[in-house]
């Protein structure tokens, strides 16, 4: 049984998976309100936050499994990348758990999470197979071959990721941070054909992503557009549906060019009902079998990182006693 | 009762093994921004060193600043996980206070970046303070410890005595919070400071 600490961003995760790769508890403390006053996450803000929860959380997740701490065969934590402070929190409390009883401790990294979110019961997906993963933190498209840490990019964002322009999007509606659930609700209600906003990096070589321009051009169209609802709407929907087709576009892009047969979708942007039935569409079209991540596994939490130590080395008592965090990979 | 006690909030991280008053074994680790990190390694040596297993532990006592912010988180959540780990209680002394514990110490002076120190004794309350306002606080004489009173030695000298920068007076060492049972808290952080942004939220909001 693995016990595992998430804690690199304003989430604080802590999860149980047996060693079938069954989940048995999942607890994620959410920061967002703490830091919605500021518009953002605040480093030091979501560190201390970190602090107050790691161990209610792990006392949580052991509950809610019904076990004991004497029942864990590992401790599993993610050390990058992400907000320094905030993993050094999750990293210390995970090395003091797994020292108090000699256990092994499981280091891992964040991406590999999200990825390994598709690999546990009940209906595990298998690789080989390309990843688009879209999250608040990252956004990139990859080959991963088999269930280890290791993925080849083809292609990434080279500016805002996928997530953060959804929140910058809703910020600039005024839908308050974060928003990008905010941004897909408004936009029911609104006509995605009313603003033509240019899908970006469209027509460009290569595989990777931008959504600056993206920003930039909502920007200006909200000032031109002034405040009623029913144009905040259209904003809104016209906004999602350039986001969305950019990110449909290099991910069938990148399927061709890497002839895989299989599209796996993770982060917290998989979230997004407008993108997950674009891409079905899609993939149904081209004959590619989609993956998406389960719903409750697509933002940040410790279920994913339960999930990908089962599949990294192990390291021993006393060999991890010193093992730092790292903020970018 | 054995007691495991540490403390991370200063460049310098300090263990101790405390049985009954006595000293088992100790540690003191200096460098910057790294000392915290190697906390387990150094509670692991000692723990060796006296031939102690994690499960015999009774308690764990921590400091709790102030110092650097994550220095201090790193050891009260190593401390805080022990505990829980090993269901024994966790007990929080404050860092000014075990070097308060230094013979004739009479203010405890710890770093505080930004041209601060954060200083406790001698009548003055727990605050970061300029050390050229401190120079001014105290009466002539006073006995000033911790690695705050060395950086600016220069500006707190001669108001103030300070012992030589290699002094074990500027260490925060863990069997002073092991002996100061009068004094176990919660293992709250004292940070002092509001975190930057807690300062101007608007300010940050508009960015
Ligand atoms: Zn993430």
């Amino acid at each position: 049984m693995i016990l595992a600490i998430e804690s690199s961003c304003d989430e604080t995760a802590a999860a149980l998976v047996d060693d079938g790769g069954r989940l048995l508890s999942s607890v994620v403390a959410s920061q967002a309100e703490l830091h919605a006053r500021y518009g953002g996450v605040v480093p030091e803000v979501a560190s201390r936050r970190h602090l107050e929860l790691c161990v209610p959380v792990v006392e949580r997740a052991l509950d809610d499994a019904g076990v004991g701490f004497d029942r864990v065969d590992a401790v599993a934590v993610t050390e990058g990348p992400g907000l320094i402070g905030a993993l050094l929190v999750g990293l210390a409390t995970a090395k003091a758990l797994a020292f108090a009883r000699r256990l092994p401790l499981i280091p891992v990294g964040h991406l590999h999470g999200h990825v390994a979110s598709l690999y546990l019961e009940p209906e595990p997906v298998a690789p080989p197979f390309l990843v688009l993963l879209a999250s608040g933190g990252h956004t990139l498209l990859a080959e991963v071959d088999d269930h280890g840490p290791g993925m080849h990019v083809v292609g990434q964002t080279l500016d805002d990721a996928a997530g953060e322009a959804f929140d910058k999007g809703a910020r600039l509606l005024g839908l308050g941070y974060p928003g990008g659930a905010a941004l897909e609700r408004l936009a029911r209600d609104g006509d995605h054909h009313a603003h033509e906003f240019a899908v970006a990096m469209a027509g460009r070589e290569g595989l990777d992503l931008s959504f600056s321009g993206l920003k930039t051009a909502l920007r200006t169209a909200v000032l031109a557009a002034g405040g009623d609802d029913s144009g905040r709407a259209d904003l809104a929907a016209s906004y999602q549906r350039a986001l969305v087709r950019s990110l449909v576009s290099r991910t069938m892009r990148a399927l061709e060019v890497t002839g895989r047969d299989t599209l796996a979708v993770v982060g917290g942007v998989a979230a997004n009902g407008v993108l997950r039935a674009a891409l079905e569409q899609e993939c149904a079209r081209a004959g590619v079998r989609l993956a998406l991540a389960p719903l409750a596994l697509c933002s940040d939490n410790a279920a994913m990182i339960a999930s990908a130590a089962r599949f990294c080395p192990a390291l021993p008592y006393p060999e991890y006693l010193a093992r730092d965090a790292y903020a970018t990979a | 009762m054995l007691l495991l006690s540490l403390d991370t909030a200063t460049d310098t991280a300090t263990a101790c093994l405390w049985r009954d008053g006595e000293v088992l074994a100790e540690s003191a680790t200096a460098g910057r921004s790294t000392a915290a990190q190697h906390l387990l390694d150094d509670v692991d040596h000692l723990m060796r060193t006296a031939a102690i297993e994690p499960s015999q532990l009774d308690a764990i006592v921590v400091g709790t600043g102030p110092g650097t912010f994550t220095g201090l988180r790193i050891g009260l959540a190593s401390a805080r996980a022990l505990g829980f780990a090993l269901s024994v209680p966790v007990h929080g002394v404050g860092t000014l206070d075990a070097l308060l514990c230094g013979d004739g110490v009479d203010v405890a002076c710890i770093d505080a970046r930004r041209g601060e120190v954060f200083c406790k004794g001698a009548g003055i309350d727990l605050c970061a303070i300029a050390p050229g306002q401190l120079a001014e606080l105290i009466t002539p004489g006073t006995s000033l410890a911790g690695d705050g009173a060395v950086r600016y030695r220069g500006l707190l000298e001669p108001a103030a005595v300070i012992a030589p920068d290699a002094s074990p007076l500027h260490t925060p060492w863990a069997r002073h919070h092991a002996s100061l049972s009068d004094l176990w808290d919660a293992p709250e952080p004292l940070y002092v400071r509001a975190p930057d942004a807690d300062r101007s939220p608007s300010a940050r909001a508009a960015s």
